[in-house]
Formats: C-alpha cells, sequence, structure tokens
C-alpha cells in the first residue's frame, strides 16, 4: 500500500508539486493522469525517495520513504522515466545483477530472471547485449530489472511510453497479473486508453494538485461526462489536453 | 555492515565485467603497457651506449713509430684499442670516418730523447659529445703516462718528484654503480604514477558520469543498496584498472630490464624484481586517491564530456611536479611525504638510490592516500543523495 500526504516540491521559483495527496490499494492499480508538465514524475520521484519534499509525506506499506529508504526500497518495484541501461550487459545479465542486488542469489535468482523474461516476451534478446535496443526493449529490460524481487508496491513512470503495440499489450497483461496476484500498482500517464484499460482508481494531477479522485465511474458521473477524456479535460480545465 | 559489503562486491562484479566489455576502458590500461617500456628500453640502452662507449675508446694512430713506448703503453690500458691511423687525420675527423685521431710527430722521438717537451696532437670534432669525451680519457691517459715520465726524470737527477706536484687532486667518487644505474631510472616515477591515473580514469568516469548520461542511475539508486556500496563497488572497480595496469606494466619493465644490454657492462639493478616490486608498492595506494579524485571529479561534472576534460585535466598532477622542480623535484625529504604523487616520488627516488625502502614514510604516503581517498569516497557518496547530482542540471 501507498500513501501520499501533502505533499509538495519547489525547484527555485517553480513550484512542481503544490499539494498532493491519494492512497493506492493492495490489489488495484492507480493512475497518475495528468497533462505533461502536471508533477506526476516528481510526484513519483518523491515516493521512491530520490527527492526529498518540501512538505508533506510518503509512506510505503506505512514505513516514511524520508526516514527508511533503505526498507521503502526493498519493498518497492520502480521503473524510472529514464530507461537507461548497460549496454555491455545482456538482458539477462541486467536482471541477474538487479536481483542479487536485492538479496537474491543463485538458482532462485535464475529462475525469476527466466520467469520475467518469459512474462515480458523477452526470450530471444535475453543473452544479447543491450547496446542497440529499441526502446521498446530497453523498458522491457528495465521493467523487467525492477519486478525481479517480486516487490509488493510497483510505480512505472509512464511505462507504455513510445511502445508499439505487441510491447505495450505485454505490459498491460503485466500489470493485471500484478493487481490479480494482490499487488499495489501505481503508474503515472497521460495516455486517456491506458488509464481506462487497466485503472481502477484514478488520480487527476493537474499544476501540482490533484484536482478529482475516484473510479473511473465515479469520475464520468460528477463530471457529467460520457467519455473519461472529456471528463480529464474538463477537470484539467484550460491547461491542455491529455494527448 | 557485512550485507553492505556483500552489496558492495555485486557491484564491483558488474562494474569489472562492464568494464572488460568496454575497449576505451581496455585501451586505457593497455596503451601505456604497449608503449611506454618501448621508452624505458629506448632510455636505457641509450645510458648503457654511451657509458660504454666512454669506457672503451679506439684510437687510430698516425706516426706511431716515432713513440712506441707510450703507444704501447696506451694499448695496455683497459678499453684501449690502438690501429693504424687514416692518411689525413683532419679529413677523415671532420667526414666522420674517424671519431679521433692521435698524431704523433716527426720530432717526437728527439725531443723526448733530449728531455724536451714533445707534442701529440689529438685531432678531434668537438662538437661530437662522444669524440670529445673519447679524448677526454685520451688526454688524461698520456697526461698520467707524462707524468710517470716526469716523475722519474726527475728522480735521476736526485729531484723529489714531489717538488713540482705542490698540489695533488684525487677524485673520491662515492657514486656506486647502483646509483650510476639508477640514473636510467630517473624517469620511472612520473611514469608509474602517470599509469596510476590512466588505468582506472575511463572506467571510473563511465561508471559514474556515463552511467548518469545512459539514464541507468535513477533505477540503480532506487533498490535497497546504500550509497555507500554502490559507490564503494565503482570505485574498487576503478582500482582495480588501475592496479592492474601498474603490475602489467611494472611485469613488462622487468622482462625489459632483463634483456637490456646495460646488464652487460656491468651497470645493474642487483635485484631489480625487488626495485621494481617496491615501487608497485609505493604507488599501489595512490591508486586508491587517484581514482576517487577522478571519479568525485567525474560526478560534480554534468555531463560525460565535461567529465572527461576536468579528468583529463587531473593527469597534469603527475606531470606538474616535475615541471615545476626541474633539478630535484624527486629528492626526498621528509614533508614530501604527506603531500600525496610528490611523496610517492621521493619514494621511489630513494628506493632507486639506496636500494631500499623506508617502512614508516611508506606507511605514512599510503595512509595519506587511504585518507583522503575515503574523505572524497565520503563526500561523493554525499553527492549521490542530491537531486541535482543523480538528475543533472
Amino acid at each position: 500500500m501507498i500513501e501520499v500526504r501533502s505533499l509538495g516540491k519547489r525547484f527555485g521559483d517553480v513550484v512542481a508539486v503544490e499539494d498532493v495527496s491519494f492512497v493506492a490499494d493492495n490489489g488495484s492499480v492507480t493512475a497518475l493522469l495528468g497533462p505533461n508538465g502536471a508533477g506526476k514524475t516528481t510526484t513519483l520521484r518523491a515516493l521512491y525517495g530520490l527527492i526529498q519534499p518540501d512538505a508533506g509525506h510518503a509512506l510505503v506499506d506505512g514505513i516514511d520513504v524520508a526516514s527508511n529508504l533503505m526498507k521503502v526500497h526493498s519493498r518497492l518495484g520502480v521503473l524510472p522515466e529514464s530507461r537507461g541501461v548497460y549496454p555491455r550487459l545482456t538482458a539477462r545479465e541486467h536482471l541477474r545483477y538487479f536481483a542479487r542486488l536485492h538479496g537474491l542469489r543463485g538458482r532462485e535468482a535464475e529462475s525469476r530472471c527466466s520467469e520475467l523474461l518469459n512474462l515480458l516476451d523477452m526470450e530471444e534478446i535475453a543473452d544479447r547485449r543491450c547496446k542497440g535496443f529499441s526502446h521498446g526493449e530497453r523498458t522491457k529490460v528495465a521493467l523487467a530489472s525492477s519486478l525481479v524481487h517480486g516487490p509488493q508496491n510497483v510505480i512505472l513512470d509512464e511505462p507504455t511510453n513510445g511502445l508499439d503495440v505487441m510491447s505495450t499489450r505485454a505490459i498491460r497483461g503485466l500489470i493485471r497479473q500484478l493487481r490479480a496476484e494482490g499487488r499495489c500498482v501505481v503508474f503515472s500517464s497521460h495516455v486517456m486508453q491506458e488509464v481506462a484499460a487497466v485503472c481502477n482508481w484514478i488520480v487527476i494531477v493537474a499544476s501540482g494538485c490533484v484536482v478529482a479522485k475516484g473510479t473511473p465511474a465515479d469520475l464520468l458521473s460528477t463530471t457529467g461526462m460520457d467519455s473519461l477524456e472529456d471528463a480529464f479535460v474538463a477537470l484539467t480545465g484550460t491547461r491542455g489536453g491529455p494527448l | 555492515m557485512r550485507r553492505s559489503l556483500v552489496l558492495l562486491g555485486i557491484v564491483l562484479r558488474k562494474e569489472v565485467l562492464d568494464g572488460l566489455r568496454d575497449r576505451r576502458s581496455i585501451v586505457s590500461v593497455v596503451v601505456p603497457l604497449a608503449f611506454i617500456p618501448l621508452m624505458v628500453f629506448y632510455s636505457f640502452e641509450q645510458v648503457a651506449d654511451r657509458l660504454e662507449r666512454v669506457r672503451e675508446i679506439t684510437v687510430p694512430v698516425v706516426g706511431a713509430e716515432h713513440a712506441r713506448p707510450l703507444i704501447d703503453w696506451l694499448g695496455m690500458q683497459p678499453g684501449v684499442e690502438i690501429e693504424p691511423g687514416p692518411g689525413n687525420p683532419r679529413s677523415a675527423v671532420r667526414e666522420g670516418a674517424a671519431e679521433l685521431v692521435l698524431v704523433v710527430p716527426d720530432d717526437f722521438a728527439e725531443n723526448f730523447a733530449r728531455s724536451k717537451t714533445a707534442g701529440v696532437e689529438i685531432v678531434v670534432d668537438g662538437s661530437e659529445e662522444d669524440a670529445e669525451r673519447a679524448a677526454g680519457r685520451l688526454r688524461s691517459l698520456i697526461a698520467a703516462y707524462s707524468q710517470g715520465i716526469a716523475s722519474r726524470r726527475l728522480i735521476v737527477r736526485g729531484v723529489s718528484p714531489e717538488v713540482v706536484l705542490p698540489v695533488q687532486v684525487e677524485m673520491v667518487d662515492l657514486e656506486t654503480e647502483q646509483q650510476r644505474a639508477a640514473k636510467a631510472l630517473v624517469f620511472l616515477p612520473m611514469l608509474l604514477v602517470m599509469i596510476v591515473f590512466v588505468g582506472g580514469l575511463q572506467i571510473g568516469i563511465d561508471s559514474t558520469a556515463g552511467e548518469r548520461e545512459r539514464g541507468s542511475l535513477e533505477r540503480l539508486l532506487v533498490n535497497p543498496v546504500p550509497r555507500f556500496s554502490i559507490l564503494g563497488g565503482k570505485w574498487l572497480a576503478s582500482v582495480a584498472f588501475s592496479w592492474a595496469s601498474v603490475v602489467l606494466t611494472a611485469t613488462l619493465l622487468l622482462v625489459l630490464l632483463e634483456r637490456s644490454t646495460i646488464w652487460e657492462i656491468g651497470l645493474r639493478l642487483e635485484n631489480g624484481p625487488q626495485v621494481v616490486a617496491s615501487m608497485v608498492l609505493v604507488v599501489l595506494p595512490l591508486a586508491l586517491l587517484a581514482t576517487a579524485v577522478q571519479m568525485g571529479v567525474a560526478t560534480l561534472a554534468r555531463s560525460y564530456k565535461e567529465a572527461q576534460s576536468y579528468v583529463s585535466f587531473l593527469m597534469l598532477v603527475p606531470v606538474l611536479p616535475m615541471a615545476l622542480m626541474m633539478n630535484s623535484p624527486a629528492d626526498y625529504a621528509l614533508w614530501k611525504v604527506f603531500v600525496p604523487v610528490l611523496g610517492q616520488y621521493a619514494l621511489i627516488n630513494e628506493l632507486v638510490k639506496e636500494n631500499s625502502l623506508a617502512l614508516i614514510p611508506l606507511l605514512i604516503a599510503s595512509a595519506v592516500a587511504v585518507v583522503g581517498a575515503t574523505a572524497i569516497l565520503l563526500v561523493t557518496a554525499r553527492l549521490f543523495r542530491s537531486e541535482k547530482i543523480v538528475f543533472g542540471r
């Protein structure tokens, strides 16, 4: 379970996040939906502890991120915005590295790696060095690396951004599976179909503030709109569309 | 603590594997290995060659029949070889057919017999350094001969030779073979220190500035791994490359020393392997500090390119003391031991001269490097907590 309470962060004069609060339950997929520059990535970075918020705090399974980062990290799987990989390591070596950093070893680590490579349909590229991988392949490597230790809480920053149909489907399938396993998934997106396809709880963020939250059905009924996209435009005002 | 070290080991292993697959990291280890020992070889050959030429001179003599005793005496001196002179000594020397020529004039025998000063000529081109040196040796040999004759003439006349020798100069040369051999090694301190700086440079930049620029740093930092373990692993990988470079170069150096002709002329480092091993021992701790500084600087840089140029500036550090102190950069003084790089220079120089390593100064210099490295690593680990550093500026 993930909780964010009145989070605020500014960079110099720029207010990136003004006041963001939400709760993401286990066995649920929570979308942080908002236009570009709404503060989604900053919120997530504060959530996984690489940015120190000026106000408020974040809790993972009830543990304060600011006070016990190591413990929080061991319960988190994170796909950050940057999808960098090590060009001279193979996909499998990536997974093995991160599995070991989480304390998995030997046969346990290997079987976990194979499982994820299989799940994300990566067997063909598993033993190739990552240099020259496509954006989609790199995203899969990064995603698999963040899930290799089977974390209870998963944070994904725009997971399907720039991916083709097949990769997008694979990742959506994975998100559904995580939910079915009772894990807590939080992902950010500005793509409406994405959100409609997999999530059951939506937090709409605009200009660093939460403007609405609820199930997709809740949002439609409060705004009186027919589609999620119209509801989104109505809620985020004039600040620009979701696409 | 134990878990931190295990994690450090995992990071170290990954970085070494990554580094071994990086052509640039390998190049920075292998390039000095390939051409610097060649430089060593060349410089040794030169020193050996010069010493050999001074000791062994070939003297072409014109008119040897006029001064048989002198020429025979010269021929008996060690390293002197007499041969018949050319028809025209001046042009032979000018054209380089002979280095020098000893010319005995026709009236030598007559003057000598009448106890008058008999002259000889050494024809030499003074602009040729080697010829000049050989001529110097020949002249002092002839002077010694002359003095011997003079003493005998005085004794025959009942005069003590000491009357005409109010002052006698005797050179007491304390330079040992060992020290003479050491002269050929003066460039070694800088060489080894530079290799320390070069060996781990590439991997140090790649695992810090490179990791951030490729966008994999954020992914790495969201694992339950203390910053100390991450940075420590990366640092030790860099140290390992630096050390490998030093050890490989030293090994090659030893092989070259064994083959150098410097051995054959009796100029030898009696315990070459020990001396070289001690040098390696002196510079290895410096690698801890050098790599830490390089990684700290690379972490502060805004980009990979920037990191590369900053770290290249650091390469001036081994050269600067040499440039600033032209005459005695490596002379030993206790205070130098407390200054990284300078201390290593001093220790190596002392080692080559005295043929033994002073333990306490070595420990001090090494401790300075370890303490410095630790301080810089702690600062760099703090940098890795900064948002500005992690996400770039």
